[in-house]
């Protein structure tokens, strides 16, 4: 039964590397369906969070205060609009916690001594994860909209956010995975976490567009991946357009490979840290 | 021909220790840790080598420097033909390492799907895979729990998993660091049995730490002792068996206050009210015929039989040598 190759095989490939991942993100995906009163909990929170803002910005809508929210939004689109954020923001998976305890209780080892690259294996489970949740989340949402009988945006919205709202979540995977690897130096990625999670709510709109922000501080917002993962994926809900679509999917791939890059160099410096001072 | 050379390795720890109070923020105590000060050996193909010492003696530090997810600070060392720290990944194809601690499995998922993902990370074709999964599955009669989440298995299954997952890629070397550590009597002899077995047919090297001193004598057929980072012993077990590990304690709970035993080879270690500790020298009685005449005396409420702490037979083994 042992190998009998006198070398290493081509553990670089591509192929393999790719073939790994693919298994990961299956087994992140059936991870969470296999936890599914999980998934269940999650959707219910999900939609008695929507009741609780719809009624909100239905209520706002419903006033529409000269010269503030009421000329440039459609009626009911900033229901629709938080229906999408929160769609995104509540299907990352908490990779962050997973990494955390990989390096904090030294579970790391096992991975290390693989011949795949752990943080792309541990991506691609937290991508499988993530879709698993935006499919359970998605369906609750789409059939509460269609018990809610409120008015509908244009088909091809929901085309758009069926493209980008996933990399929206896949953003924020990245994001979270940099606060995750933050453990490699401070242990606990609780305050990290909080801070940019915090951020990326108010950055990237959550409740709220960021269109609706003075104009200095929308200037900031839009050009920080917040507002790639979550704003302009929930703004096809107000304003779909296929030059809006266009833009916003620039952007996302733009970040994708930003924050992949900033990912894989934390990554590479924690290494050097285990490699040198053990777990 | 040597799998492993190890040359003069040397690995030290730097830790901080803050002073209390605000001016630990700027006065910082740095202290080194010499957790393996120099080592040389070699392991031949096929063989079966335990690493043991106490606590702290430098034994995971080695094993992780010699499978390459840590960096020496000083030494050499190939593990079939790599430098492990600089070619980990390579390495990884042929080696299979279980650390009793540790789970390398998804612990909400099925062992199965843990072996799948393991087939793709290896790159393992899907017949060899089948394979080698039924060989190991009927083996260690895992049919029956292949299929539930391994969080909701015991200890000793988990065990039988973690170490199915290591030898699914077909590995030429396995480290194995502790395991048998908290596994009862049965998933332990099953567990030594399973590895002596397989690698003796599969002709796979075995370089394992433990503190049982059965896995050692059951399973390795040489003993490198460290201690303080430091090689004490290297020999055979055989050897080492008659020196140091042919001792096992026997405590009595007894009825009467105190047991006395006049046998050959059994001496009293420790006596208590109603609890006496006997070590028995196997080499000259058995340990059935102690139990018998304890037995014969009438009055014992409960028997346990141990080896020695391993810290006992390596701090034995220590003094043996300083002596000569």
């Amino acid at each position: 039964m042992p190998s009998t190759t006198p070398t290493a095989r081509a553990d670089f490939a591509l192929g393999g590397t790719l073939g790994a991942a693919h298994s990961a993100f299956t087994l992140g995906f059936r991870r969470n369906l296999a936890n599914w009163p999980v998934l269940m909990g999650r959707a219910l929170f999900y939609l008695v969070a929507m009741a609780v803002l719809t009624a909100l910005w239905d209520k706002v809508s419903s006033q529409r205060l000269a010269g503030t929210l009421a000329s440039s939004l459609p009626q009911g689109g900033l229901a629709l609009y938080v229906g999408v954020t929160e769609w995104i923001t509540l299907s990352v998976a908490s990779i962050h916690l997973r990494l955390e305890d990989d390096i904090r209780l030294g579970m790391l080892e096992p991975h290390l001594l693989r011949p795949k690259p752990y943080l792309l294996q541990k991506i691609a489970e937290a991508m499988g994860d993530s879709a698993a949740r935006l499919l359970g989340l998605g369906a609750a949402a789409l059939l509460a909209l269609a018990m809610s009988g409120r008015a509908l945006p244009p088909a091809i919205a929901f085309l758009y956010i069926a493209i980008l709202g996933p990399i929206g979540t896949a953003l924020g995977v990245l994001i979270y995975a940099g606060v995750g690897l933050a453990a490699f130096w401070v242990r606990r990625v609780l305050p990290p976490y909080i801070i940019v999670q915090k951020i990326w709510f108010l950055l990237g709109g959550l409740f709220a567009p960021i269109s609706l922000y003075p104009a200095w501080f929308f200037g900031i917002a839009i050009v920080s991946p917040f507002a790639a993962s979550i704003f302009m994926p929930g703004n096809m809900m107000i304003a779909p357009s296929l030059a809006g679509f266009a833009e916003a999917l620039i952007a996302q791939l733009t970040w994708l490979v930003l924050l992949a890059g900033l990912v894989a160099l934390i990554w590479r410096a924690g290494l050097r840290k285990v490699l040198r001072e053990g777990v | 021909m040597a799998i492993v050379s190890v040359e003069n390795l040397r690995k030290d720890y730097r830790y901080v220790r803050r002073k209390p109070g605000l001016s630990g923020l700027f006065d910082r105590d740095i202290r080194t840790v010499h957790a393996v000060t120099g080592i040389s050996f070699e392991i031949a193909e096929r063989e079966r080598v335990a690493i043991i010492g106490p606590n702290g003696a430098g034994k995971s530090t080695t094993l992780k420097m010699l499978s390459g997810i840590l960096e020496p600070a000083e030494g050499a060392a190939t593990v079939l033909g790599f430098v492990p720290w600089k070619q980990r990944r390579q390495l990884a194809y042929r080696i299979g390492v279980v650390f009793g601690q540790r789970t390398q499995l998804w612990t909400e998922l099925p062992a199965r799907d843990s072996f799948a993902l393991l087939r793709r990370i290896y790159d393992v074709d899907q017949v060899t895979f089948d394979r080698r999964l039924h060989q190991l599955v009927e083996r260690f009669g895992l049919g029956p729990i292949l299929d539930q989440p391994v969080q909701r298995l015991s200890l000793g299954q988990r065990m039988r998993c973690e170490i199915v997952a290591s030898l699914l890629h077909g590995p030429s070397l396995l480290f194995l660091d502790e395991p048998t550590i908290g596994l009862d009597i049965t998933a332990k002899a099953a567990i030594r049995d399973f590895i002596r077995e397989h690698a003796g047919a599969e002709g796979q090297t075995v370089v394992l730490t433990s503190h049982d001193t059965r896995d050692i004598e059951l399973v390795c057929d040489r003993v490198i002792v460290i201690n303080e980072g430091r090689i004490v012993v290297d020999q055979p077990t055989d050897q080492l068996r008659r020196q140091f590990l042919g001792h096992r304690l026997v405590t009595l709970r007894s009825a009467a206050p105190q047991i006395a035993l006049d046998i050959p080879g059994v001496i009293r270690r420790t006596t208590e009210p109603h609890l006496s500790v006997f070590e028995v020298d196997t080499r000259v009685t058995r340990v059935d015929a102690v139990v018998q005449a304890a037995l014969a005396m009438g009055g014992i409420e409960d028997i346990t039989i141990e080896d020695p702490p391993m810290e006992e037979v390596v701090r034995a083994i220590y003094d043996a040598n300083s002596a000569r």
